[in-house]
């Protein structure tokens, strides 16, 4: 074992944040509010906590503006539970549906630059899914900081921890949760710019460590979001929920595979294969472009599968194209102008006169750490781990169940952060002693064996045939074959990273080193989504089995897996909360198992 | 028929902090037309050199994480196609540096939290918020009134604009730092005025700015800079 991996020193905390973006700078803003002297650390992988994926996030914030007379709270408790395919859990819904607009008002005191309405107001548009009176009508639920939501939320968040005196902890790698008779006291964390293992002690310790996008190999997720929550969850024997509940955006533009909108359809944009024929005529004859995202996702995919799509030399990834050259001057320049301008920094073309490339993008991870509707952990007997939190993407509580709608998503991070630092706020004051201190030995071990692989090979590579696999068997279509054979290659993935060579042994900002850890984190959360998927007979919100095509009674629970070894795994499930439905209130009805139709 | 790929030679500035030595390495790259250079360099680090370290997260221009000097001009690299480099720099040869901002840490990686204590100290957020309205509603601000700093508000801390600026970075806090405090000032929420504008108007405030609007002309997100610091030097960013 190469001596210079060592423990370098120990720091204690509070509260200790794996993660710096929405979830986490809102939970941790909360915490120093309530209290002052509280010491806060937020670890982030990224330069700055403003790097974070949440700065990404465009469209806007559902919240149910109480001032609105045409819309409601329960409208809006609805339009989730029957978005997530009646896997939602229903107590959360209602926490994060009633605490939206509280959470709208604090971000805007706090000053978040949130687009105005003539008289000044916040400003409210539409998306799909908001509906009023159960599906009846569309309704103007999201507010909206022009097409930059996200960095707006960012940005208040991290002036408001700034502000109140919390520690960050800024590219850096949290790698062994410290975990002992069912308690939390804290992670062994490694600091990139040093190259020095530190371990951080802590009475709470809230993952808030994103999203796995980049399992897929077309995503609009950032660089960073290679499910490192996830798999450290799973190596300390804790079960993750749902890993098979995977969004796919029907049009990511070809090169960053940000989203082409919905609006490009609406507004008359057409479909081509290779052939330039139109092909949604094919899969949806009336609806035609206009079909639900899902549908539209695997008419493309279907195209590109039976040989049908264009083959981009430079991002070495097939795709179809997106006709806009027959749309009138003034529907690019007024309805279109942020898209067209995509298409012209990141693939040159110009959607007036040239064709553009699309292809379904990996969006959001509904699946994640299951906690309760506290944010508080919970293993898989659903004892709930003393100590340890999760929020924002990388959790599961499960607000979206198996499929999120629109705008949901940076409403969770915000009303989620608020609730658990309520939480640990409460734990914090009540217990005085940290956690009983776990050993922390694990990292050695696994980044020793990083550090003394002699073979070579190329974790980019490696890394690529992962992202290739996950996206042609494992994305918008699955069929037990092709999981299956996916399983087989991840396998075999698995044994070649564990033998690559680095080419630099160096700890300090040894980028090729964190990156060779990202993959052993890519590779768990990839096997777990695999198998979960596999053992789903059934199609669900996002997650659909070309082999079983349909939603299934028996199927009406989350699940729940555990990794006892690389492609050893344990399952079980968890009953979906409906307890609106169970309440029997006013319109309980419409929160029963329902169809999905839109 | 425009070319399907180029024949690209990088000349890389290299770091070691293990042996502090610095360097240049050239790397040949046939590189496709669309490729942004962080395809470019990753196609480096997959198939040339692992040990070149740079850094990207979003890329897709929102974070501000890649950027880069590449012949000179700093830039997000995730936005440059390789195309469109070889057309604007009229070669097929480009030499790339870290930002000159903050102290580099290996290769292209800089200390972000150096340049980012810049911003930190015009302290970007409100110190003091105005109370909501009376039934703890909203604040008005109409969108005209919102139009004036707006664009202010679109800065994602690159600092590319910060590298461009002719004053060093020793004694300006810089271009992004001084639209930070802007903002605030310009927003009708914000009651503490007085402490911004010393800190605008401080030794390390817009007086070191020398007006060259190099800011404007290289800022990513298109924010004409320099006239939000000509409005604070005439005294303009009082709110409405």
């Amino acid at each position: 074992m190469r001596n210079y991996l060592k423990l370098d020193a120990t720091m204690r905390c509070d509260v200790l944040i794996i993660g710096a973006g929405g979830a986490a700078l809102r939970c941790a803003a909360e915490i120093l509010e309530q209290k002052p002297n509280a010491n806060v650390v937020a670890l982030t992988k990224v330069s700055h906590p403003q790097k974070s994926h949440t700065s990404t996030a465009q469209g806007g914030l559902a919240a149910v503006d109480p001032k609105d007379p045409l819309d409601s709270t329960l409208f809006h408790m609805f339009d989730t539970w029957k978005g997530s395919d009646c896997t939602a859990d229903q107590n959360v819904v209602k926490k994060i549906c009633e605490s939206a607009w509280e959470q709208i008002l604090w971000l805007e005191n706090r000053g978040m630059h949130f687009s105005r309405d003539p008289q000044g107001r916040l400003s409210k548009r539409t998306f799909g899914g908001h509906t009023r009176n159960f599906g009846e009508a569309s309704v103007h639920r999201a507010v909206f900081e022009a097409d930059r939501t996200g960095k707006g939320i960012m940005d208040t968040g991290w002036g408001e921890t700034l502000k109140r005196g919390i520690t960050f902890i800024n590219q850096c790698l949290a790698v062994e949760l410290l975990i002992k008779n069912g308690a939390c006291s804290g992670c062994i964390v490694f600091r990139q710019k040093e190259g020095t293992f530190v371990k951080i002690l802590a009475k709470a310790t809230i993952f808030a460590s994103g999203g796995s996008g980049q399992v897929f190999q077309v995503t609009t997720n950032c660089r960073q979001n290679t499910g490192d929550g996830l798999a450290l969850v799973l190596q300390s024997g804790l079960p993750v929920m749902d890993p098979e509940a995977v969004q796919f955006h029907p049009t990511g533009i070809v090169g960053p595979g940000i989203l082409a909108s919905e609006t490009l359809r609406s507004v008359g944009g057409i479909l081509r294969n290779a052939a330039f024929e139109p092909f949604m005529v094919n899969y949806a004859p009336k609806m035609k472009e206009l079909a639900p995202r899902d549908l539209v996702a695997r008419a493309i995919e279907s195209e590109i599968r039976e040989g049908r799509g264009v083959m981009n030399p430079d991002h070495n990834i097939p795709h179809v194209w997106i006709d806009l050259r027959h749309l009138p001057a003034e529907v690019h320049e007024k309805q279109i102008p942020e898209v067209s301008s995509f298409f012209k920094r990141y693939v040159n073309l110009d959607p007036k006169t040239d064709l553009c490339p699309v292809r379904p993008s990996n969006h959001y991870h509904m699946g994640g750490i299951p906690t309760n509707e506290y944010g508080e952990v919970e293993d898989a007997s659903q004892n709930i781990i003393e100590g340890l939190y999760a929020i924002g993407e990388c959790a599961a509580a499960s607000f979206h169940g198996f499929n999120r709608l629109g705008t949901n998503s940076i409403l969770e991070l915000i009303t989620m952060g608020k609730l658990v630092a309520d939480r640990v706020v409460a734990a914090i004051e009540k217990g005085p002693s940290h956690n009983p201190e776990s050993d922390g030995k694990r990292f050695i071990e696994r980044f020793s064996g990083y550090l003394q692989a002699g073979k070579k090979d190329s974790l980019g590579l490696i890394r690529s045939s992962l992202r290739r696999i996950m996206t042609e068997n494992v994305s918008v279509f699955r069929t037990e074959k092709g999981i299956e054979e996916a399983i087989q290659i991840l396998s075999e993935l698995k044994v070649r990273a564990e033998n690559t060579a680095l080419a630099g042994r160096s700890l300090a900002m040894n980028q090729e080193l964190v990156q060779r850890w990202e993959l052993d984190n890519l590779l768990a959360v990839s096997m777990v989504i695999c198998q979960a998927a596999l053992d789903r007979k059934e199609s669900r919100g996002a997650h659909f089995r070309d082999d079983y095509p349909d939603r299934k009674d028996e199927y009406n629970h989350h699940t729940l897996i555990s990794m006892i070894d690389f492609g050893i795994t344990e399952s079980g499930r968890r009953e979906v909360d409906m307890s609106i439905f169970k309440a029997g209130g006013e319109q309980h009805e419409k929160f029963a198992i329902i169809e999905r139709k839109y | 028929m425009m070319e399907s790929f180029y024949d690209i030679t990088l000349n890389v500035h290299r770091y070691d902090p293990d042996t502090d030595k610095r360097w240049i390495d050239t790397y040949q790259v046939k590189a496709g037309r669309i490729m942004r250079f962080v395809d470019v360099l990753r196609k480096v680090n997959d198939e040339q050199d692992a040990t070149l370290a740079w850094g990207s997260s979003c890329e897709h221009g929102q974070c501000g994480s890649c950027s880069m000097k590449i012949n000179g001009k700093p830039l997000l690299s995730c936005e440059l196609l390789v195309e469109n480099a070889v057309h604007y720099f009229d070669t097929t040869t480009f030499t790339i540096e870290p930002l000159d901002v903050a102290p580099v840490i290996r290769d292209l990686v800089i200390d972000t939290d150096k340049a980012y204590g810049r911003v930190d100290k015009v302290k970007p957020y409100i110190i003091k918020p105005k109370p909501l309205g009376e039934k703890g509603e909203e604040h008005q601000i109409s969108p005209e009134e919102l139009e004036r700093y707006v664009d202010a508000t679109r800065c994602i801390n690159c600092f590319c604009c910060a590298s461009a600026c002719i004053s060093s970075h020793h004694n300006f806090l810089g271009p992004n730092a001084m639209l930070a405090a802007i903002v605030r000032v310009m927003d009708p929420r914000e009651q503490e005025k007085q402490s911004r504008f010393d800190t605008l108007y401080s030794e390390n405030g817009i007086y070191r700015c020398h007006s060259s609007q190099a800011c404007s002309f290289v800022c990513p997100k298109e924010i004409d800079v320099a006239h939000f610091i000509a409005l604070a030097k005439n005294g303009e960013i009082k709110p409405a």
